[in-house]
């Protein structure tokens, strides 16, 4: 078999003291597509956060928050992707007067997030979901093989998010999102990684699953649902 | 986007300008610069002043400019930086300029400052009359000087009080002890009452009062003080390196010849006559015993 | 709305640390034995006669005696110099908050009057536009690198965060930080152009060729229509200040001050200057002629070094210090009071329609004022004693304080029964503002001492005074220390306030003029 492209051994994580992840095992080869499921503050997010700190350089991130620059326009922050694969010099030349080509590439990335008419909008202009879709757009834009993505869609309708998985998986080769809409994940997931109290407690192919077996961990959130 | 270009183009332009501004100020033909001690209202400095620098112009042959300041202090860093070639300095500033600048030389001196005087005027209020002997029944007043730098205004009557007082400092012997920039400050204040007695430079008093400025019924002259050297025309070492050999010389001849009472009068002098850094060697010692030099 | 509604007067049970009361009560008791320390002697005999006849300059201006050149000047050398500044302090902006050094290096140049610098740097560029730059923008890249690099912290970090792994530092900052922090970094610094335009004017003061120069010679010599027609052309200035610094018309601000700078008279000859500035004439006198390398003249150099800063330090710097904090603090209680007393002048629900553009129109004016130019007048009418220090001081900071109050006075809402007049002014309006009104307050402190000490020059026994002594007795090397002691003491006072609004829990409160300035927003103020 290929060498994993994520590999976790007995990794733990710490705020403060107080101990979020604790004896993680987690191998994700490539082509692998892991949904992380769990009550909120079950550690999703340090899980995801832990991952791309072990590979920062193969690594596009679609962070819970959009994390748009609102000031600049949607172009430069979907070119913001690959910021570091250009030269200082022409990141800074972009800045005031972009290439076609780049403009031309960024549209296009755009456009599959079906944002290609709002290229020169500025970012704190759009919506939330729009601005979602922007952050989504910048991840495609980086194109490194290990997507990692906390929440991607949640600002998103279950269509939308659908088809916005599709494409997250349409280029790249692994993913690993946080993800709580248990129907989206079983369709969009080959994988599914349960994270309860600091901990793993169900790690499964999603083939093997239904939303039954995955709801009885979040029972207090249907509650509030 | 446009505005971080323009932050951008005007830092670049400003650190231009500042990398470049002073060496492009220079102008081709290095204009013979002078200044003097700002000792009295300024309508007259301007008036003098600019009466000599047309007269040096035609006389030496160079553009010739007069850079007006703010206070003594300031003249004698502009003669010390090299900003001006020549300056009318008080005694005192002119020893300090000489002292900074090595190779500088006094070369004229009005015919009244070789044995100057200091004016103690008092306003009426106080009913201190003229005397001859020294007035110490000023002790126990205000007092204000001119500027601090200033010889007639502060040098010398500072020496003569330390005298007339031994072993006291101005500050114990007044009650109040102020510094009113200049002479002709000094005379208005002591006019008005702002303070009780003054110390003034006897040739100002005597061009304020030609011109109506002095009330003689509010302030009057009690007392004058022995005679010491006092204004100079100082004029740096190296003008000769820069303008000409045996250029020293020509200023000097230039600032002796003045006969034009036009020139005269705003001064306050008939004539200028030739001295030397020694006739202003007194003054070291007096700066010496009031702490003002070292 | 981010004014946070404290509990007033009282302080809070749970707190505690000190409460605004006792603080506000401890301040006040200093003041009030400043005051009886304080000379507060009236030397002249017709202050009023004066006044009037400076007032009568005001009314009847004479135009055609205005050096139209002087304008030129004055926002010349403000553009520049705020914009070197600017630059400069924007390039330590980034570093810092890592690096200690750079914010000691900015502490110390912002501490450091803009006067005392162009005294310093006359000495080497002599009577130059030189002087006249570098002395607005050595201190005000201090300023403008603190808030900078305060403005940068602020700002919204997590597009950072999300950058590519391995971006390199300057694309980073450009796209990730800067476009975040740009319209604030942009409107402090217009703000600063305006302060700017007023330390220009006082550099005049001491000759160079501003509005200043011959605002000083129209005071000294009485011509008070020339002084009122110059005041007025500056005040209107600063008051258009909006119509003509704006974004597009920056580059040519800067083109056009480039090319309006004055000529040189003359020229000093830099190089040799800076040499024998900084390697003879501010060095201590007894450390000129020694060696410094033989070890074994070591104890002698030292012995005599003291023997020369001792009477520096208990003639000059103690008392001079002493007086510099009785000024400071009994003008900060003035302040205090006096902006107290003006704010409902230009606040809604105290003013009517009538009197509010009144009293706006009065308090922007008496903040375009430089306390400089109030000091120098006061002191012109009213001899040289604290007591016109004291005035200068609070009638121009209680301008500002109380334009602000007003301000945040019009952001508060009220309940609809609450109380009308004193009562609102006393039950709700002050108590609500009042820990804003320490913070500004508090902020002013340090601004109001390094004043306090550069009005020695005017003739008030404060550092200052020792310094224009030192100076004119050509002891650079003693003027170099006296400053550097003010500095520390001005950096002493910033701590001090600094840590007092930590433990009143108001340092996250809004101090920084320049949001505030917009006509437009009547909205409460955050920085």
């Amino acid at each position: 078999m290929a060498e994993p492209a994520i590999r976790l051994a007995n990794a733990s994580a710490a705020y403060g003291g107080r101990a979020v992840l604790d004896g993680i095992d987690l191998v994700v080869h490539p082509g692998e597509r892991v949904a992380v499921m769990g009550r909120s503050g079950a550690g999703k997010s340090t899980l995801i956060g832990l991952i791309q700190a072990q590979i920062p350089e193969r690594v596009a991130l679609v962070p819970q928050a959009a994390a748009l620059v609102r000031t600049l326009s949607v172009f430069h922050n979907v070119y913001m992707g690959r910021l570091d694969r250009n030269r200082t010099s022409h990141n800074l030349r972009t800045l005031v007067w972009p290439a076609r080509a780049d403009l031309d590439a960024v549209r296009a990335v755009l456009a599959r997030v079906g944002l290609a008419d709002r290229l020169r909008d500025r970012a704190g202009a759009l919506s939330g979901g729009q601005q979602q879709r922007v952050s989504v757009a910048r991840a495609l834009y980086n194109g490194r093989p290990v997507l990692l993505a906390d929440e991607p869609v949640s600002a998103l309708d279950r269509v939308q998010g659908g088809l916005v998985l599709t494409e997250l998986a349409r280029t790249h080769e692994t993913l690993v999102m946080a993800l709580h809409d248990v129907s989206l994940a079983l369709s969009h997931a080959s994988r599914i990684v349960v994270v309860e109290a600091g901990r793993i407690a169900l790690d499964a192919p999603s083939a093997g699953l239904d939303a039954a077996a995955l709801r009885r961990y979040f029972v207090d959130e249907e509650a509030f649902a | 986007m446009r505005a971080w270009l323009l932050r951008l183009a005007t830092v670049s332009v400003l650190w231009g300008a500042a990398v470049s501004g002073p060496a492009a100020a220079q102008a081709p033909s290095k204009p013979f610069v002078f200044t003097g001690i700002p000792d009295q209202d300024e309508s007259r400095l301007v008036e003098r002043f600019g009466k000599v620098a047309t007269y040096l112009e035609g006389k030496l042959g160079v553009p010739v400019r007069y850079i007006p300041v703010k206070n003594y202090p300031a003249a004698v860093t502009a003669f010390t930086n090299g900003q001006v070639q020549l300056a009318w300095f008080g005694g005192f500033t002119g020893v300090q300029a000489r002292r900074a600048v090595p190779g500088s030389q006094a070369i004229a001196q009005g015919a009244e400052d070789a044995a100057f005087k200091t004016y103690f005027i008092a306003n009426a209020a106080t009913g201190l009359q003229k005397s001859a002997d020294f007035p110490k029944a000023i002790a126990g007043k205000t007092f204000t000087f001119g500027s601090r730098a200033s010889t007639s205004g502060r040098l010398m009557p500072e020496f003569f009080i330390r005298q007339a007082f031994p072993g006291q400092t101005p500050e114990q012997v007044f009650e109040r002890v102020g510094f009113s920039g200049d002479h002709s400050r000094t005379i208005q204040l002591v006019q008005s009452g702002a303070f009780a007695v003054g110390a003034v430079d006897y040739s100002v008093w005597d061009l304020d009062s030609k011109a109506g400025k002095v009330d003689g019924k509010s302030v009057s002259v009690i007392w004058e003080s022995p005679t010491f050297p006092d204004y100079q025309w100082t004029v740096r070492g190296d003008v000769d390196a820069t303008y000409g050999a045996g250029f020293t010389e020509k200023l000097k001849a230039a600032l002796i010849g003045i006969t034009d009472p036009a020139i005269l009068e705003p001064f306050g002098r008939t004539k200028f006559t030739p001295v030397t850094n020694a006739a202003y060697e007194p003054l070291v010692e007096v700066g010496r015993s009031t702490g003002l030099l070292d | 709305m981010r004014l946070h509604v404290l509990p007033g007067i009282l302080p809070a049970p749970r707190w505690p640390r000190p409460g605004y009361a006792a603080v506000s009560r401890w301040f006040a008791i200093l003041g009030l034995a400043a005051l009886l320390a304080a000379d507060l002697h009236v030397t002249s005999l017709h202050p009023w006669s004066d006044l009037e006849r400076l007032l009568g300059g005001l009314v009847r201006p004479d135009f055609l005696a205005v050096e139209g050149a002087s304008i030129l000047y004055t926002v010349a050398f403000a553009v520049l110099g705020v914009g070197l500044g600017a630059g400069a302090g924007f390039l330590l902006a980034i570093p810092y908050a890592r690096f200690r050094a750079v914010r000691i290096a900015c502490a110390f140049l912002r501490a450091v009057h803009e006067l005392f610098w162009a005294l310093l740097l006359m000495q080497v560029f002599g009577l130059s536009a030189t002087t006249g730059i570098l002395a607005i923008a050595l201190p005000y890249a201090g300023i403008c690198a603190k808030v900078y690099a305060e403005i940068i912290e602020e700002a919204d970090l997590s597009a950072l965060r999300v950058l590519p792994a391995g971006s390199d530092p300057v694309s980073a900052f450009a796209y990730a930080r800067l476009p975040e922090v740009l319209a604030s970094i942009r409107a402090y610094t217009f703000y600063r152009l305006e302060c700017g335009m007023r330390s220009t004017l006082v550099l005049g003061f001491i000759g160079l060729p501003t509005i200043g120069f011959y605002l000083e010679s129209a005071f000294r010599q009485g011509r008070y229509g020339e002084a009122g027609a110059l005041m007025l052309v500056f005040y209107a200035l600063i008051g258009t200040r909006r119509l003509w610094v704006r974004g597009w018309t920056l580059p040519l601000l800067v083109l056009g001050a480039i090319l309006a700078l004055p000529p040189m008279v003359g020229s000093t000859d830099v190089g040799a200057s800076l040499a024998r500035f900084l390697g003879h004439d501010i060095v201590p006198a007894p450390l000129r002629h020694a060696s410094l390398l033989a070890p074994d003249t070591w104890l002698e150099t030292w012995a005599a070094l003291w023997a020369w800063f001792r009477p520096i330090l208990t003639g000059q710097i103690l008392p001079g210090t002493l007086q510099t904090l009785v000024l400071a603090q009994v003008a900060l209680v003035a302040t205090a009071i006096g902006a107290l007393v003006l704010f409902p002048l230009t606040a809604r629900h105290f003013a009517g329609p009538v009197a509010r553009p009144f009293g706006r129109v009065l308090l922007v004016t008496v903040r375009s004022t430089p306390e400089y130019m109030l000091a120098y007048v006061a002191l012109q009418l009213l001899g040289p004693s604290m007591l016109p220090a004291i005035l200068a001081l609070s009638i121009h900071n209680a301008g500002i304080i109380g334009y602000l109050m007003g301000r945040h006075a019009d952001g508060l809402t009220y309940r609809p029964d609450a109380p009308r007049g004193l009562n609102l002014y006393a039950y709700e309006t002050v108590p609500r503002l009042y820990g804003q009104f320490l913070a500004y307050l508090l902020y002013r402190w340090e601004i109001i001492l390094r004043e306090s000490a550069i009005f020695g020059i005017l003739g008030v026994a404060t550092l200052g005074f020792y310094v224009d002594a030192a100076i004119a007795e050509l002891r650079l090397d003693v003027a170099a220390v006296l400053i550097l002691a003010t500095a520390l003491v001005a950096i002493a006072v910033d701590a001090a306030s600094r840590a007092l609004r930590r433990s009143l829990r108001i340092a996250d409160l809004p101090v920084r003029l320049a949001s505030t300035d917009t006509p437009r927003s009547s909205a409460p103020v955050t920085a």
